[in-house]
């Protein structure tokens, strides 16, 4: 049983050493507001309802859920592109 | 120092698991608790393998993948078309996981969602496993480093923590059922310790009430018909035989007392008489000789009754070998014929022409002559005696039969014990150890001495003996 222990402790993740980490960048107000004017500048139709997206996604961020926001803004240009 | 000698096996003051090891129900019980501990190892590497390390591989695949798709875009259009294929991934990454990073030549970023170009990420390895903070929370990324053309560099990669979690979870699961596996192993161990002890505890029980004298005890059986209870019926098999042995032992110490104790009497008191009342030389000289006679009847008694001993013990099986016996009956027969006829008996004989089996060819021809002496000394003037012998599939007979007065039921029963004589045939001279001799060689060989009436209904019945032998 011991052995199982052993095993379980060799596989589990290290604790991680943040001085040695890297940094992801999109994850932050500035680039939603980059997604936000990417998706204002596409063309295409339902302009409306990108910019009901772009706007919510916006919110999202400005209120603290950077990443929800962020995944909202994707989708909707993700969504654009598809169309 | 050496135990004592008919003592039990001492009871010292030792550690728990060591009295644990040194009892064998202890070494079972520890046995499946190893045997189940690598058992439920076994599955949980297996478990391990097929979720947390399919994870990763699936992981590792898509990154390679990815990679693979981006340096084939680098090589049709380019760093530009690198560059936007990158920006492109980084902007509809719907799962938030993805993780890329250019650099050119002299190491600044073209383009990515990284910081910077890790330290951890120059090594030999092109796959790298680093921490990724995102938001002030510590993940874990996974990364690979292609060197592009140019002297450019890209790392691809992604989040695992949604991995990590799920890994999380596994691990916490697998820690629980390892608890569980290890509690139920060690309940397990612990029943089958008890079941052990518990159906061992008759078996030992007698063993001990056996060593305090009482002889009478026997090993309680269940109705499981399990090892435990062929141990016992084993055990009260061997404590049949030794009682068996034991009564025979004391019988013919009892016997010797009593049979032996009157000729060597009468030898006495005829050489006392002798040499207070012969008249001459002669007559003492005769007393003697009677004397010396009788005494070596004492001695041929005391013979046999070594011979039934050794026969007993099994000391003759070494002198066993493949024999015909049927010329040895022919040669006896021969042998006896004379003697009946000056009895007024007919001896016939109906033999085979060959009777092959193992054993020792002169304690067969000892327990046939016994058997012949009883008949003829029995067997009434115009009677006949029979020797007869044949061979079945799986043993084989050797017999004599007469026209005796045969042996009452009861008779019968005590007849192969020594010194037993018949009510009948106290009148008529032996020792009583003919037929003692004869069921030994019978049991020597694995067979059986049979006694019933030659004709039943018949007045005299007569006697048939027959030694049934195995074959094998």
């Amino acid at each position: 049983m011991g052995f199982i222990l052993v095993l379980l402790a060799a596989l589990a993740p290290w604790p991680a050493a943040a001085d040695q980490a890297v940094r992801v960048v999109t994850d932050n107000v500035e680039y939603c507001q980059v997604l936000a004017a990417r998706l204002a500048g596409q063309g295409g139709a339902h302009a409306s309802a990108r910019h009901q997206l772009a706007g919510e996604g916006l919110r999202l961020c400005e209120a603290g859920q950077v990443r929800t926001g962020v995944a909202k803004l994707r989708r909707a240009i993700r969504a654009n592109q598809i169309h | 120092m050496p135990p004592p000698l008919g003592g039990s096996i001492p009871h010292t003051t030792e550690p728990p698991l060591l009295g644990l090891l040194r009892s064998a129900s202890g070494r079972f019980a520890l046995l499946f608790t190893v045997v189940f501990a690598i058992a439920a190892t076994a599955a949980a590497v297996v478990l391990w393998w097929n979720t947390a390390g399919a994870l990763d591989r699936q992981t590792e695949a898509a990154i390679r993948a990815d990679a693979q798709a981006l340096v084939e875009r680098h090589r049709a259009g380019g760093e530009p078309a690198l560059v936007e294929a990158l920006d492109d991934r980084i902007t509809v990454d719907l799962a938030n996981e993805s993780l890329y990073l250019l650099v050119s030549a002299e190491g600044a970023t073209l383009v990515g969602n990284l910081e910077a170009w890790p330290a951890a990420a120059n090594g030999e390895s092109p796959w790298i496993r680093m921490p990724l903070i995102r938001e002030g929370t510590v993940s874990e990324a996974r990364l690979y480093r292609v060197e592009l053309r140019d002297g450019m560099r890209l790392l691809v990669g992604r989040d695992v923590a949604e991995k990590l979690r799920l890994r999380a979870l596994l691990t916490e699961g697998i820690a629980w059922a390892a608890s569980s596996t290890a509690a139920i192993a060690l309940a397990g161990g612990w029943q089958l310790r008890r079941m052990l002890e518990r159906r061992m505890r008759p078996v030992h029980g007698t063993a001990e009430a056996i060593g305090a004298g009482d002889l009478t005890r026997r090993v309680p059986l269940s109705e499981h018909g399990d090892e435990f209870d062929r141990l016992g019926a084993t055990m009260n098999a061997m404590l049949d035989r030794i009682a068996t042995l034991m009564e025979g032992v004391r019988g013919v110490s009892d016997a010797i007392a009593h049979d032996l104790r009157t000729p060597i009497a009468r030898a006495r008191a005829k050489l006392e008489d002798a040499l207070a009342t012969a008249p001459d030389e002669a007559a003492l000289r005769s007393a003697i000789e009677q004397g010396i006679h009788d005494l070596d009847g004492v001695t041929r008694v005391f013979q046999a009754v070594l011979r039934i001993a050794e026969v007993e013990a099994g000391a003759r099986r070494a002198a066993f070998a493949p024999t015909d016996m049927a010329p040895v009956l022919a040669d006896i027969a021969d042998l006896y014929n004379a003697a009946a006829e000056e009895h007024g008996q007919v001896l016939e004989t109906s033999l085979p022409d060959a009777l092959p089996l193992t054993g020792d060819r002169d304690l067969l021809a000892q327990a046939v002559t016994n058997l012949l002496d009883n008949a003829i000394k029995y067997t009434p003037q115009g009677g006949t005696v029979r020797v007869f012998a044949r061979a079945g599939t799986d043993h084989m007979e050797i017999g004599v039969s007469d026209d005796g007065p045969g042996l009452s039921e009861a008779d019968r029963r005590r007849a192969t014990e020594r010194f037993f004589r018949a009510d009948a045939a106290r009148t008529t001279p032996g020792s009583g150890l003919g037929l003692s001799l004869v069921r030994a060689v019978a049991q020597l060989h694995g067979g059986e001495l049979r006694l019933r009436d030659t004709e039943p209904g018949r007045s005299p019945p007569g006697l048939t003996a027959t030694l049934r032998l195995p074959l094998a």
